[in-house]
């Protein structure tokens, strides 16, 4: 799998990540290092214990970091749950499909990092 | 060449990633994962930052409050901000902007914009940063040369010549644009910075002689007769003489240029100016200066005789050596600068106009510069600094600093290794480190002296156990609390050393041991075990105490008999007795010679315990056989007061003497009365001071 077809894969855009950081090199390393993020896990705890602010924080970091990546699909999904969080109050019926997306569009993408990843261990 | 140093503030460590590997390559990066961290880290070397990247929306403190508390300690006049948050609402965007932030970098990051924004924003406060120092320097100087004084002085004569009061402005601002230009073309003439602020400074000074000249011929509107003008050349000559006549300022830089320049100001190149007929670089280039600045003022001025010229027409005439002739090199500033020249001069005269505005500025030039730290100050303290970590790594001392607003503490890099702890403690009240290294309430503890101290008496000197490494050792903490000089002073915060005393300390505690007991029965001496009985029914005034004072029966005979030796072994065994009597918290006493007592705590049936440690305390020696006198007074019946208990066992004691010996006796008031009158007069030691007789 070639970091091309991972960006695929995960709903993002390689030509815009690659116009504006212009290192494949630099780009393999963040897409890498975006595994290790706690942020995510961290929301899914906030939104369990019904956190708000957590949450948003959370979900706002999750969003700069897709910003950054041009993880296009986890990046939308996060910005829309971002700004339902916004406030610090939780309102779950308007939060709880947003932050479903959320967790699918993750899923999909640390799903095809993972791939992307296992490619380059073998290779 | 150094790299500028940036810190950069973002909770995520991927964003703080992306923007170090866009910027490694040009800059030093420093890294803050959230708002306090940046504070802390600014704390520290802010002196060294070239720029701060903020993010908005982190944990603990976020990118506002890192702004608010930059401009409350007036940081951000000197680091600039850029706000890289994902945030872009704008009415975020603005109140960053409003708080100081100078630029807004919107995600995703690109490299390109990135670099471009930096070095923009660096370029920018480069400059800035230079202008506040040149400005500081040119107020710096002013200070010195007392320039109140000078714009006073060349003020009346202006107002005696009938001229604007933009005379000497002018005067000035040429004679510095000038010496600026003249610096660059030509460094023959030895010219520092320094001294072009000395120079124009000394300009406004050069009419001064004016004063001795008469108002008739000052002011007088047609032209002047031969007479009239050899009586105003005098001018210049009579101002150097004022100069060099001033009582104990001959040697002050100041004073000797502004000679030259009174002096000398109307002689011309070519020899042919007064009043010695100097001539080329005979002249100084101050009064060179001065005279072609002055020269241009008075023709570009309105004067009683004449309209005012236009610069070009000015510059036009001096050139063309239609007033006298000048140094060739500055009529090339003069013509290759004319219109920087009249620039400047336009805008002076536009601050001045209205009502000496040139004050006010300096005026809030000085506020700002004296308000917040300027980039002098900085540069100390930053000198400051190096030199306190530099004596803290070589004598290995454990240094801190703490500030309250927000609450941090700073251990130099040497403590912080040695504590096992981080160089920044942010919220030292929920550190659990800190917590593990004073233990329980430590902190708070602390914090409480600090807060005792007031700017008279700033001192805190505190001795504890400090845990650390897998051991437990005093130490002595000193620290000063640090006070702004306002009218009502705010503590600042402290800083400090800790130190390992714990050697020391236990030399101390052991020789105070030593003194406290009696070195053949290793029991507390008198003066020791009152002390701590006192502190222990102090502690506990509702409890429950017994004090028993205790005779060995005739130990003088025994003493006689068998020896002092043997008489040192049965006062030894008893002691040994008298601990094993007791619990290890409760206190035995040898008050001297065969005297000794027994100081316990008991819950109920006094009685019996009483009379199992009587018992234990009459004893066989080598088959003899050594019994002993006892008397016991209660807390409950006396009260909680040493010297009352000790009276009633001592006149319990008495009592069991009298009553045969070998026996014990409680305090029994109705029973003994006398003899605790007996007692006092025996003992006059014991008694309450009110009892003592007056000397």
């Amino acid at each position: 799998m070639t970091l091309q077809e991972c960006y695929a894969a995960l709903g993002g855009s390689y030509d815009e990540v690659l116009g504006r950081l212009r290192s494949e090199r630099l780009i393999q390393k963040f897409v890498l290092k975006f595994l290790d993020d706690g942020s995510f896990e961290l929301l899914c705890r906030s939104m369990e214990e019904g956190n708000a602010e957590e949450a948003f924080r959370a979900s706002h970091t999750i969003k700069g970091m897709c910003q950054n990546l041009s993880f296009t699909a986890l990046g939308d999904a996060s910005a829309e749950l971002t700004e339902s969080l916004r406030g610090g109050s939780l309102d779950r019926a308007n939060a709880e499909p947003l932050f479903a997306r959320v967790r699918e569009e993750y899923r999909r993408t640390s799903d095809a990092i993972r791939a992307f990843r296992a490619g380059l261990e073998q290779a | 060449m150094k790299k500028e140093k940036i810190l950069i503030v973002d909770d995520s460590e991927m964003n703080r990633s992306i923007l170090t590997d866009m910027l490694c390559d040009g800059y030093d990066i420093v890294e803050a994962e959230d708002g306090l961290q940046a504070v802390a880290t600014m704390q520290k070397m802010r002196a060294q930052l070239s720029l701060v990247l903020l993010d908005i929306v982190m944990p603990h403190m976020d990118g506002f409050g890192v702004l608010e508390t930059m401009r409350a300690n007036h940081w951000i006049d000197d680091v600039p901000v850029i706000i890289i948050s994902a945030e872009n609402s704008s009415t975020q965007v603005e109140r960053a902007y409003e708080l100081g932030a100078v630029d807004f970098i919107a995600r995703p990051f690109d490299t390109l914009i990135v670099q471009r924004r930096v070095i923009n924003t660096l370029l920018l406060y480069a400059k800035q940063k230079q202008l506040i120092g040149m400005v500081e320097e040119q107020i710096y100087e002013k200070e010195k040369n007392n320039d109140l004084m000078i714009d006073i002085l060349s003020h009346i004569v202006e107002f005696r010549n009938g001229e604007s009061g933009l005379h000497i402005l002018h005067v000035r601002t040429l004679t510095d644009l000038l010496l600026g230009y003249i610096l660059k073309k030509t460094d023959k003439y030895n010219i520092t910075s320094d001294d072009i602020s000395v120079i124009s400074t000394a300009s406004a000074l050069h009419d001064i002689g004016k004063i001795a000249i008469s108002e008739s011929i000052l002011n007088k509107p047609g032209r002047l007769t031969p007479e009239e003008f050899a009586e105003m050349k005098k001018h210049s000559a009579i101002g150097a003489e004022m100069l060099e006549n001033l009582p104990g300022y001959k040697d002050e830089k100041l004073v000797r240029v502004a000679y030259e320049i009174c002096r000398w100001h109307h002689e011309r190149w070519d020899g042919r100016g007064y009043p010695d007929g100097l001539s080329g670089d005979e002249i100084p280039i101050s009064a060179q200066i001065v005279a072609l600045a002055d020269v241009y003022d008075a023709l570009t001025s309105v004067r009683v005789y004449k309209p005012a010229l236009s610069h070009e027409k000015a510059v036009e005439m001096i050139t063309g050596g239609e007033c006298g002739s000048f140094n060739p090199l500055l009529l090339d500033c003069l013509r290759e600068y004319s219109t920087q020249i009249r620039t400047a001069l336009e805008s002076s005269s536009i601050a001045d106009a209205k009502d000496r505005k040139l004050q006010s500025i300096t005026t809030e030039t000085m506020k700002r510069v004296g308000g917040s730290a300027s980039e002098r100050t900085l540069r100390l303290l930053d000198k400051e600094r190096v030199r306190n970590s530099f004596y803290a790594a070589i004598t290995e001392v454990i240094q801190f600093e703490y500030t309250p607003y927000p609450p941090m503490i700073a251990l130099s890099e040497f403590g912080a290794k040695k504590l096992g702890l981080q160089e920044n403690i942010v919220d030292p009240a929920h550190d659990q480190g800190l917590a593990r290294l004073l233990g329980e309430g430590g902190w708070e503890y602390l914090e409480e002296r600090f807060r005792e101290t007031t700017p008279e008496s700033p001192q805190v000197r505190v001795d504890r156990v400090l845990s650390y490494n897998g051991a437990s050792r005093w130490h002595r903490i000193v620290a000063q609390t640090l006070w702004t000089t306002d009218d009502v002073p705010r503590c600042e915060g402290a800083l400090g050393i800790v130190m390992d005393i714990h050697d020391a300390h236990l030399k101390m505690e052991e020789l105070s041991q030593k003194a406290a007991r009696d070195s053949l029965t290793g029991l507390l001496n008198r003066g020791s075990a009152r002390e701590q009985i006192e502190l222990r029914m102090a502690d506990d005034p509702q409890g429950h105490f017994a004090l028993a004072e205790i005779d060995i029966d005739d130990f003088k005979k025994v003493n006689d008999q068998l020896g002092h030796m043997f008489g040192d072994r049965v006062l030894r065994e008893l002691a040994q007795r008298m601990k094993h009597s007791v619990r290890s918290s409760d206190i035995c006493c040898r008050a001297g010679g065969e005297e000794f007592f027994l100081f316990l705590d008991y819950n109920d049936q006094i009685e019996s315990t009483v009379d199992r440690i009587y018992k234990n305390l009459c004893f066989e020696i080598d088959g003899r056989s050594i019994t002993i006198s006892m008397g016991v007074a209660l807390s409950v019946t006396e009260g909680a007061f040493y010297d009352r208990l000790y009276r009633a066992a001592d006149a319990a004691l008495y009592a069991a003497k009298q009553g045969g010996k070998h026996q014990y006796r409680f305090y029994d008031e109705s029973a003994m009365r006398d003899t605790l009158q007996g007692a006092r007069r025996a003992h006059p030691d014991v008694m309450p001071e009110e009892d003592k007789p007056q000397k």
